[in-house]
């Protein structure tokens, strides 16, 4: 693809209707030495879905969203985001295509503000060169100032006002999961992919957190990949449930199918072999 | 009292990002900056010329290089030295072999050449973090220094192997060579670091010093979120080593005149920077200049204290000095490992509450 078209006008319209299929993981397999991590598993994400990933520690979850934004590379399969076929990319040609996304340790720039750090996410939306940002004044200020009122909106969407110019590093675990949320939109995502997004908060943080997710989902469109723990959440937020056991893939479907598939009934409760 | 500012009261983010929000800093700045070129002037002397003024503007003139490298980006660096040498024979070369080319664009090619030079040997930075990029550097500044005593097309085959400065005019008015009157090159000398603090401060403040700052604090995330790291390394060892390519420039032709590169560009000048940067805080443009300040003046002061003042004998002074200023890093890093810059805006923070302190 060309690398100087918009990252922006190209997000807007990639010509796929909402529930069409967005990404499409195919017979993806990948192995660290000896140990594979996620052996032929294939499924698919639709255009404006949430779609979740579940599965006990260790079964592949957090690599496989590695795999898809070019983080890990699988010795086998293929990865097609819209419509594009790819296997090899580095991590940040899938963020200039239109996938962003969260850590499950909260990975934000510490040394640096709220706003620096929402302003960063917006990184390959901006354009001017070396020579404008040593003057300032002019076209850098200008384009700084339209991401600026973009990155607000972002802000008063998340209820950080009060933080804007906090150094993160200072900020309780709840609120650095907000702008961590916060970075990842500010990319203006095709394809937004969360790593436990409610990891280690309390019912209060997590049912804030819930509303975000719904938010971004409804209100921008925003196609959403979410691993998480917490059952409740995952079937109330969800539309479709993939659970990955020990690399593999062990169900796919609405959260009502995958409540009562015996396969994932076994993973997570254990069978017994008699 | 100086600062007073009981809320915020902007009204759009163009006065949210001044880079003196407050009213009262603005005019103090805007009024020393006036005192500094059109007072000074007037009044400066050869010796507050060649030991005070001129070392502080090209010592904070490095220090930004080295800040925008290390500060911003992270990366350490011991080749500071190196790369200020690589400036000074660049200036050199350029001096003698383009002998009507104007001083202050010599100043920034030089800066150019030391970039390229300095763009090659960030290339293991994309490898090698920490103190093992250290080492790295630390043979740059070895190599660099080698490679100037030992290949005589650089000091243009002089029997010394020294390299001296000739005669340049800015306007007429010369500001490099012997004959120069120490207001033009103090006036010269601030004319760039003023120009370039003010470059380092935009792009520090835009995409691409998040970029750098970026990479600094999580190189991982960065490259998800869409960071080139090659790119953002790359590009803050070009822009510090032209900082350091000017400095070393100006060190060599407005400051010292002559040069010789084992003594004028060792490794105690990539570890006197470093102090300075550390000392000054890491990540800030006025740091850069507190820490340039604090090594360069404090030297001065405590000699002119202790030979002046007491009259005790030269010798005792320069020992005694050394051991006062190692002893007041180490005070300053107990004190505020975060450096001078921090502390100033820890006092700001308080005068804006006092005397209410809650």
């Amino acid at each position: 693809m060309n690398q100087h078209i918009d990252p922006g006008s190209l997000r807007a319209d990639d010509g796929i209707e909402r529930g069409g299929m967005l990404l499409h993981v195919d017979n993806i397999s990948l192995s660290f030495g000896g140990v594979k991590a996620i052996a032929d598993i294939s499924f698919d994400i639709k255009k404006g879905e949430i779609r979740a990933i579940i599965g006990p520690n260790g079964a592949g979850k957090t690599s496989m969203l590695n795999v898809i934004n070019g983080f890990y590379h699988p010795q086998e399969g293929t990865i097609t985001f819209r419509g594009e076929k790819r296997r090899h990319m580095r991590p940040h040609r899938a963020a200039s295509q239109g996938i962003a996304r969260t850590f499950q340790n909260i990975a934000l720039f510490k040394g640096m503000s709220t706003l620096d750090n929402i302003m960063t996410g917006r990184m390959t939306l901006m354009r001017s060169n070396i020579l404008a940002q040593a003057l300032w004044f002019g076209p850098a200020q200008k384009e700084e100032l339209a991401h600026r009122e973009t990155v607000e909106k972002i802000i008063d969407f998340l209820e950080i006002e009060h933080i804007r110019k906090t150094p993160v590093g200072r900020l309780p675990y709840g609120l650095q999961k907000r702008v961590e949320l916060g970075r990842a939109l500010a990319a203006d995502p095709a394809l937004l992919l969360l790593d436990e997004p409610m990891a280690g908060m309390n019912l209060e943080e997590k049912e804030d957190m819930s509303r975000f997710v719904l938010d971004v989902n409804q209100q921008f469109g925003t196609t959403i990949a979410l691993i998480e723990h917490d059952m409740g959440v995952v079937m109330d937020l969800s539309d479709r449930v993939v659970v990955l056991d020990y690399g593999r893939k062990i169900g796919d479907g609405s959260p009502d199918e995958v409540r009562n598939n015996q396969d994932v009934i076994d993973a997570y409760l254990g069978v017994s072999h008699d | 009292m100086l600062y007073r500012e009981t809320g915020d009261f902007k009204s759009n983010y163009a006065a949210d990002q001044q880079t003196f929000p407050i009213k009262s800093e603005r005019y103090l700045f805007w009024a020393a900056m006036a005192f500094a070129f059109l007072v000074v002037p007037f009044f400066i002397n050869d010796y507050w010329e060649k030991s005070v003024i001129v070392p502080l503007l090209v010592w904070a003139m490095a220090a930004l290089g080295l800040n925008i490298l290390t500060g911003y980006c992270g990366q350490v660096s011991l080749g500071t030295g190196g790369f200020m040498a690589v400036g000074a024979y660049a200036c050199y070369k350029l001096m003698t072999g383009f002998p009507d080319l104007n001083i202050f664009f010599v100043v920034i090619l030089s800066g150019g050449v030391t970039a390229l030079v300095g763009m090659l040997f960030g290339l293991p930075s994309l490898r090698i973090k920490g103190f093992y990029l250290a080492v790295a550097t630390l043979a740059a500044q070895f190599f660099l220094v080698w490679l100037f005593n030992k290949v005589p097309w650089f000091y243009n085959y002089s029997a010394s192997g020294q390299i001296t400065a000739p005669e340049r005019t800015i306007f007429g008015i010369a500001v490099t060579g012997a004959t120069a009157p120490p207001w033009a090159t103090y006036l010269f000398c601030l004319a760039m670091v003023f120009i370039f603090a003010w470059i380092a401060r935009n792009l520090t403040r835009g995409q691409l010093g998040r970029s750098w700052m970026a990479i600094r604090d999580m190189d991982i995330a960065a490259e998800i979120i869409g960071v080139q790291p090659m790119k953002a390394k790359i590009s803050a060892f070009a822009v510090s080593s032209f900082y350091i390519g000017a400095a070393g420039a100006l060190y060599f032709s407005v400051w010292l005149g002559a040069a010789e590169p084992t003594e004028a560009f060792g490794i105690d000048k990539s570890f006197l920077v470093l102090f300075m940067v550390i000392i000054g805080g890491l990540g800030s443009i006025l740091g850069s200049f507190l820490g340039a300040a604090f090594l360069t003046l404090m030297p001065v002061l405590l000699k002119n204290v202790m030979v002046g003042g007491l009259g005790w004998p030269t010798d005792l002074a320069a020992h005694i000095e050394i051991m006062l200023v190692g002893g007041l890093i180490v005070f300053f890093l107990i004190v505020e490992p975060h450096g001078l810059a921090q502390l100033w805006r820890l006092a700001k923070e308080k005068l804006r509450l006092w005397p209410f302190p809650y």
